[in-house]
């Protein structure tokens, strides 16, 4: 590893370890839980170049499947954490295959589309999904044949943490992957990737369903957290919310996810205390990024750097790097 | 199709609506030969470059390429039948390094199968020697993390070339490589298509005529979306047809 | 089910879908010449109903009307003015967000205006009461507003295939570069579209306010329809979207009737029959 990606992988643990210090153990879960459905889009969107406007779908399907699970059939928290992934996962390949057909405007739209089908028929099934009130009943947890029980948020924490690495070194793998440089391709230049020998359609759809089984793996993580599985875990706030995230914190980039997610929960929490409009602030910051600051926190920090300071450069023979992990240079 | 002919195209035709781009143009291109297209602006050279690499499909007419019907095919799957082809106007990956763009075609042709996607990308050395190998050929060594958008535009029809040929075609289909280079570009350009002779079997579309008659074997001649003569460089010099199509109705 | 309620519901479905399509239009125009879902269209259509509401207390129903379509109307121009334009060059998705963040932004600020809680409002004495059309009886203000925005909807439609600047905008669509090199001025277009599509969105929002009450969630709630709209009937064209909004706005109000937990999901369940069967929408090209 780099000297910069180990420096940024120390700073990752450090704050994975400072967290629940600075923020109560619920809300610092909830931001490794989203920056997990964070880095799913980031995958779609800044490496693909496929805004989603409708990951909640994967997110809910999967929260309410793990939560049916553990109410009625008792299922060990592993098998539900898989069974959470194959669902977002599948539902990805399926949802993943009609929205692929069209790109752009339509495909965002359909994506929006689908995730207010599921809305409604959650808000609606009153039945199986609890509608409004959303799904109660969700046993205590416990881990493995050890059985430690995750009774308490710090513990939950833990475990959250411990899979959010986890989620973590996959997501690294595969943007270090093949993968990385061929979502980026199809990003840049869709008809240059077909022309070059990509099935762009069969990769796009890739990306989706991958991103489907993170998101449906965090959403897992997310429908144990209050005893249940709350209407808004399949609702388009949270889509929005995921977009938020990606696109605060800095879209393209690895880490990108985790500093929007962390900025994002960490403001929300701040000023929803103080002021019951925060929502316009968010507004406020997504425009101002949009408009001027379009490579989010990420970017920031970047300038920060590069006006402290020349970069070095890499020396000539190193292994290349191939991907957006890289750092690559605006010229040489 | 045993005669030599790597690829044939019988009566392509394409019709935009009532315009009619191509017009029954059959042509063949014997491997190992350097075969250009030429033609005033506008006489659907390069509708007919996207005819036969499949970014259009022909209202009539048939592409073969080894003998093999390929007419419609997406691109795709025309690169991996030993087919490329470079853009008239630069069509590369902006925002991803030179090494970058060259990686990712030189990759396509790879197909390593589920397991494959396994390693890290920086892991497959054969695709990274490749790419290498490939950007010191037009001559990017230079200019490995150099990203694309930002080269300069001789740099980029340079990389354009390169991603071409990173797919190891056995057709090599370039668009007016030398489009918009300075003489010296231009020369070194030439020199580098000169080099790709008898490696690959080129279909080469260009404007400068000098390049052209000095480097090609055969030339392909088009007017109005038809093709109006072919032959070698001295007999299409000496036809009437091109010349009144290049100068005009009275000579 | 009689047919007095099917009536009912029928006529409901062609003013929803009458509505629907009034959203459509002026979503359409601006996805056609900017390439761009306007997701602050739903919040803009909340606006007009609410500044109606305040301005019909000052000037009177159609005094209120006329300052909803005002206000939203320039509200929009500097939108796109102030914010859309600077995004032009960088890439659509962009100006997505940015109108999704403004739709925070006003939803917030409508709730901080005129508060949280929602809101009934009187048509005009002259427009209250029901008439009856044999089958059924029927609210008047609303074949009020169905024939209102019929009209809207069809004036939108020749405007832009008969007139002059109907052609030039159309040619915008097609082409901003080569109708900004005949010498039209494309930015003064694409602001004045701008503002006509989001002017039609606040009029819809203002007229419907007798009909539906007010929400702050209003805009929210029927931004989804708007695009299931703008994608059932084809993207960039206004006979899609009319036609789209009315199948839309029926299908709804029959499914309401018949089992009404079903009514909203139908609608994305069409849209989805929709794009699978007819990719490019009922009336969209290609």
């Amino acid at each position: 590893m780099t000297r910069g990606a180990l420096l940024r992988f120390g700073l990752l643990l450090a704050a994975i370890v400072a967290l629940p210090l600075a923020v109560r153990p619920v809300v610092a879960s909830e931001i490794w839980i989203f920056a997990i459905a964070g880095m799913a889009l980031n995958l779609i969107f800044g490496y693909t170049g496929m805004l989603s406007f409708g990951q909640a779908t994967f997110f809910g399907l999967a929260a309410y499947t793990a939560g049916l699970m553990m109410i009625h059939w008792h299922a060990p928290l592993l098998v539900v954490l898989a069974a959470g992934t194959v669902v977002g996962a599948l539902a990805a390949a399926a949802i993943g295959y009609v929205c692929i057909q069209r790109v752009g405007t339509y495909f965002i739209m359909l994506t929006f589309g689908f995730n207010q089908m599921f809305f409604f028929i959650a808000y609606k099934w009153t039945a199986v999904t609890g509608g409004d009130d959303g799904l109660p009943g969700i046993p205590p947890l416990a881990l493995g044949p050890l059985a430690i029980r995750l009774d308490s948020s710090l513990r939950y924490y833990v475990f959250v943490a411990a899979v959010f690495l986890l989620a973590f070194y996959a997501m690294k793998r595969i943007v270090d992957s093949p993968l990385g440089v061929i979502f980026q391709s199809i990003r840049e230049n869709p008809g240059r990737a077909a022309a070059v020998g990509y099935d762009v359609k069969r990769y796009k759809w890739i990306a989706f369903t991958i991103a489907g089984g993170f998101t449906g793996f965090a959403g897992v993580l997310y429908s144990m957290m209050f005893g249940i599985v709350p209407l808004e875990s399949i609702s388009w706030i949270i889509s929005g919310d995921i977009v938020f995230m990606v696109l605060i914190g800095g879209i393209g980039n690895l880490y990108g996810p985790l500093l929007g997610a962390a900025a994002f929960k960490w403001l929300s929490e701040a000023i929803s205390v103080v002021w019951e409009r925060w929502p316009l602030i968010l507004g406020v910051a997504l425009v101002l990024v949009v408009l001027f600051l379009r490579g989010g926190l990420v970017e920031a920090f970047r300038r920060l750097r590069d006006a402290l300071g020349p970069r070095a450069r890499p020396e000539p023979g190193a292994k290349l790097p191939v991907g957006i992990a890289a750092e690559t240079e605006a010229g040489s | 199709m045993s005669d030599g002919a790597l690829l044939r195209t019988e009566r392509l035709t394409c019709d935009f609506g009532a315009l009619r781009a191509v017009n029954r143009v059959s042509l063949d291109v014997r491997a190992g030969t350097l075969h250009s297209v030429i033609g005033p602006n506008g006489s659907g050279k390069t509708t007919l470059f996207n005819l036969m690499c499949g970014e259009i499909v022909p209202t009539d007419g048939r592409v073969y390429f080894e003998g093999r019907d390929v007419t419609g095919l997406p691109s795709h799957r025309l690169t991996h039948l030993g087919l490329a082809r470079s853009f008239q106007r630069t069509n590369v990956f902006g925002k991803l390094t030179a090494y970058e763009n060259v990686w990712a075609a030189a990759f396509a042709r790879r197909t390593p199968g589920a397991l494959g996607f396994l390693r890290r990308a920086s892991e497959f050395s054969e695709v990274d020697e490749e790419a290498r190998r490939i950007l010191g050929e037009v001559g990017l060594a230079h200019k490995l993390t150099a990203r694309a958008e930002t080269l300069s535009h001789g740099q980029q029809r340079a990389l354009e070339v390169g991603v071409t040929l990173a797919s190891s075609p056995r057709l090599l289909l370039l668009d007016e490589p030398t489009q918009g280079l300075a003489p010296e570009a231009t020369q070194q350009m030439t020199r580098l298509v000169q080099s790709l002779v008898g490696r690959y079997t080129i279909l080469l579309i260009e404007h400068k005529m000098r390049i052209v008659m000095s480097i090609s074997d055969r030339i392909s001649v088009m007017a109005f979306g038809e093709l109006i003569a072919e032959g070698t460089p001295d007999e299409v010099r000496e036809n009437r047809d091109v010349q009144r199509a290049y100068l005009g109705a009275r000579r | 089910m009689n047919t007095s309620l099917l009536a009912g519901a029928v006529l409901n479905g062609m003013v929803t879908g009458m509505l629907y399509a009034l959203m459509g239009v002026g979503l359409s125009l601006i996805l056609g010449l900017l390439n761009i879902p306007n997701f602050a269209h739903g919040v803009l259509y909340a606006l007009g109903a609410y500044v109606m509401i305040s301005g019909a207390k000052a000037f009177g129903f159609l005094g209120g009307l006329l300052a909803a379509i005002v206000a939203v109307a320039m509200l929009g121009a500097a939108i796109e003015y102030f914010g859309v334009r600077r995004l032009y060059r960088v890439h659509p998705d962009y100006i997505l967000l940015l109108s999704f963040g403004l739709s925070l932004i006003l939803t917030e600020s409508i709730i901080l205006v005129w508060g949280p809680v929602g809101i009934t409002f009187q048509p005009p004495a002259l427009l209250t009461g029901a008439i009856d059309l044999g089958v059924t009886a029927y609210p008047k203000y609303r074949l009020v507003v169905m024939v209102v925005t019929t009209v809207l909807v069809l004036g939108c439609y020749l405007f832009v295939t008969r007139t002059r600047y109907g052609a030039i905008i159309r040619a915008g669509i097609e082409d901003k570069e080569m109708a900004a090199a005949l010498g039209i001025n494309i930015r003064r277009v694409f602001t004045l579209t701008f503002a006509a599509g989001t002017g039609l969105a606040g009029l819809g929002g203002a007229l419907m306010s007798p009909v539906r009450g007010l929400l702050p969630t209003m805009g929210i709630d029927i931004l989804p329809f708007a695009f299931v709209v703008v994608v059932l009937g084809g993207l960039g064209s206004l006979p899609g979207a009319i036609l789209a909004g009315l199948l839309v706005g029926v299908v709804q109000s029959l499914m309401t009737a018949i089992w009404a937990p079903g009514a909203d999901a139908s609608v994305f369940a069409l849209m989805t029959l929709g794009i699978i069967a007819r990719p490019q929408g009922l009336l969209g090209q290609r």
